[in-house]
């Protein structure tokens, strides 16, 4: 069970195949589990449970959209949608962003594990494409607005669950 | 793809007229232990055959079919992968081809989509369009984890494994960024539950007060129950046909345009890009509205915006012939699954300018009778009661919308909702105070049907061919 940020959920186990994540979800016992590769996205869930926010980014300069300078996607994504070429991993430019958009979650479907209340957030950081959508650590009894700074912060080592959970945001 | 080509922007041309003659539904419910899946899917296929006044008898009708195309949304709820085979061999249709689709919420209107690319190719000249949802074999919270399933699992479904928390977001940049009063949003669930209560299919119809909406527990913020949709048990069917089926079939065939567009599954990877402009818009219109995105630090789409449902409605208006779509258009139906959807998509679909859609709502033109002139609306929305009031049986849903269209442009209104047999039919007793809500002499109506938080949607154009 996570320490530092209240997750209802048991790390997810793992098994590493050729240099990438199988991410293991049990639904009927040991034999009904799934198994559900990261692929190429790896050191993305990798990264976060070593507290590190990576993204990608096409350097293409023949790419039809901002020719190769364009912004960091997060999630990642190993190939560019404008020009199909390889993108390259790239850290985030910042940990720090604001609330773009937010809910408060009071209640959430079977299998939930983060408890409720919690604000479900939208962050943008400046240099990053998308909006990443995540949750906010530290309860609910203090108002957020959209425009309220958020920093990233991770589940690692031990408390990791190997999922995108492992990324979370606090109040900054 | 966040930049158009001109051949990304070809209109889609069919190579023949395709029409829809005829329609059938079940009555939908939150549990419905009393039937088999396959058992309301022969609800609705018999009421297609029996109850539109077809000029030929239920066995003929079914001698002229030559494809069918059913829509599911999603094997986890049934239980049951290939429902296809099951429904076609109960309804009696094997060795006649079939095709299952599946798009999420918009699954109904791209079975329709899937139907009349039948029609319009050759492939058919009668093309059964079939839909169901059975989502009460799992209780409530489970069937929204399932329905969660259709947000990225990666990246998404855990953060909520709810869909009403993807759709409160887009809520409350919405209503920041266009200062929209809750009331209206909540007026619009009173809207569309209290058409319900006409309507002998529905599933949680009700006379509710803005108050009472705004009352309600909140499910994610700002949405409140009553401003949600609720998981429906049923199905519903339509008949296309190519011309000279269509006027075998009935004196009053419905000519179908339908087109769709897409956007990606995480709203937030939507990047900035112009609005594709429909016929009667103009880039300087917008001028003012890219402006005051820069001040929020938005785009286009966005959390706002549905650039699916744009897309779809750039294509099927000019398929259809559609300039000014308030004036061309005299009722709707969209995809109320939360409040928020319908209010984002007047814009979309250009019933009002982007930035306006709450002004559109208090205007009254979505009402059937507009509270401010007693007149007749300009565009009644969701007279059927919509998802919110009747019924969100997803693989169903776009299937119902448009067979409510086509039984307006045809004058049945009163036929399919009135008769005290249909709501004996399904164990109700027709209010005392039932209301006819026939629009008077429509000519075109539009349905939409829409996925996730806008990755998929499709517009339908029906319009009177006689």
């Amino acid at each position: 069970m996570s320490k530092n940020s209240n997750i209802q959920m048991a790390p997810s186990a793992i098994t590493e195949e050729k240099g990438v994540w199988i991410l293991h979800n049990p639904r009927f016992g040991p034999e009904g589990t799934h198994f559900h590769t990261y692929g190429q996205l790896t050191p993305y869930f990798k990264g976060l449970t070593e507290g590190r926010l990576l993204g990608t980014r096409c350097t293409n300069p023949q790419c039809p959209i901002d020719n190769g300078a364009d912004n960091l996607w997060i999630p990642p994504r190993m190939d560019c949608p404008d020009c199909h070429m390889p993108m390259t991993w790239q850290e985030a430019p910042t940990l720090a962003g604001y609330v773009y958009a937010y809910t408060k979650v009071e209640r959430g479907g079977t299998g939930l594990e983060i408890p409720c209340p919690y604000f479900q957030v939208d962050v943008k950081l400046d240099g990053v494409a998308t909006i990443i959508k995540s949750w906010l650590s530290g309860g609910t009894d203090s108002p957020i607005k959209i425009g309220t700074k958020v920093h990233a912060a991770f589940q690692t080592g031990a408390q990791a669950t190997h999922t995108n959970l492992d990324l979370y945001w606090v109040r900054a | 793809m966040i930049k158009f080509e001109t051949g990304n922007l070809r209109v889609p041309k069919w190579t023949r007229p395709v029409y829809m003659v005829a329609a059938g539904t079940s009555d939908f419910r939150k549990r419905y232990p009393e039937k088999r899946l396959e058992e309301l899917c022969m609800m609705a296929f018999r009421m297609l055959l029996e109850e539109n006044g077809l000029k030929k008898s239920p066995q003929e009708v079914k001698g002229l079919i030559n494809f069918c195309a059913y829509g599911e949304f999603a094997d986890h709820f049934q239980d049951q992968l290939l429902c296809e085979s099951k429904v076609h061999d109960y309804l009696g249709l094997q060795p006649l081809p079939n095709i299952g689709v599946k798009t999420g919420g918009a699954t109904g209107g791209s079975t329709i989509l899937a139907g009349a690319q039948s029609i319009a190719s050759g492939y058919s000249d009668c093309t059964l369009v079939l839909g169901w949802e059975r989502m009460d074999e799992v209780k409530t919270w489970t069937g929204n984890y399932y329905i969660a399933s259709a947000a990225c699992k990666d990246f998404e479904t855990r953060l909520a494994r709810n869909y009403a928390s993807y759709y409160a977001p887009m809520a409350r940049r919405f209503g920041e960024m266009y200062n929209v009063d809750e009331r209206v949003r909540a007026s619009i669930a009173v809207k569309n539950r209290g058409y319900a209560t006409n309507s002998p299919y529905a599933q949680q119809s009700g006379h509710h007060t803005i108050d009472e909406v705004l009352a309600g527990d909140i499910v994610s913020d700002p949405l409140r129950f009553l401003e949600c949709c609720a998981m429906s048990v049923g199905s519903a069917a339509v008949l296309l046909c190519s011309e000279e089926v269509a006027y075998s079939l009935t004196d009053h065939p419905v000519k179908l345009s339908i087109a769709g567009g897409t956007d990606s599954l995480r709203c937030g990877d939507r990047r900035h890009m112009r609005i594709p402009l429909l016929p009667n818009e103009t880039e300087e219109q917008y001028a003012w509205l890219y402006k005051e995105m820069e001040k929020w630090d938005g785009r286009w789409p966005g959390f706002e915006s549905f650039c699916a449902a744009r897309f779809a409605a750039y294509m099927v208006y000019r398929m259809a012939g559609i300039h000014e779509p308030l004036e061309d258009l005299d009722l709707v139906e969209t995809h109320d699954a939360f409040t928020i959807s319908d209010l984002q998509t007047y814009g979309d679909v250009g019933l009002t300018p982007y930035g306006r859609e709450q002004d559109y709502v208090t205007s009254g033109e979505c009402y059937l009778v507009n509270p401010h002139t007693g007149k007749q609306g300009k565009c009644p929305a969701n007279l059927s009661g919509g998802l919110l009031g009747t019924m969100h049986a997803v693989g169903a849903t776009g299937i119902f919308q448009a067979m409510e269209i086509l039984w307006q442009l045809q004058g049945k209104y009163d036929w399919f909702h009135g008769r005290e047999e249909l709501w004996q039919r399904y164990g109700k007793t027709k209010p005392a105070d039932w209301q006819s809500l026939q629009v008077k002499n429509p000519r075109r109506g539009l349905a939409i049907s829409h996925a996730g938080v806008g990755s998929h949607v499709t517009c339908a154009v029906l319009e009177k061919a006689w």
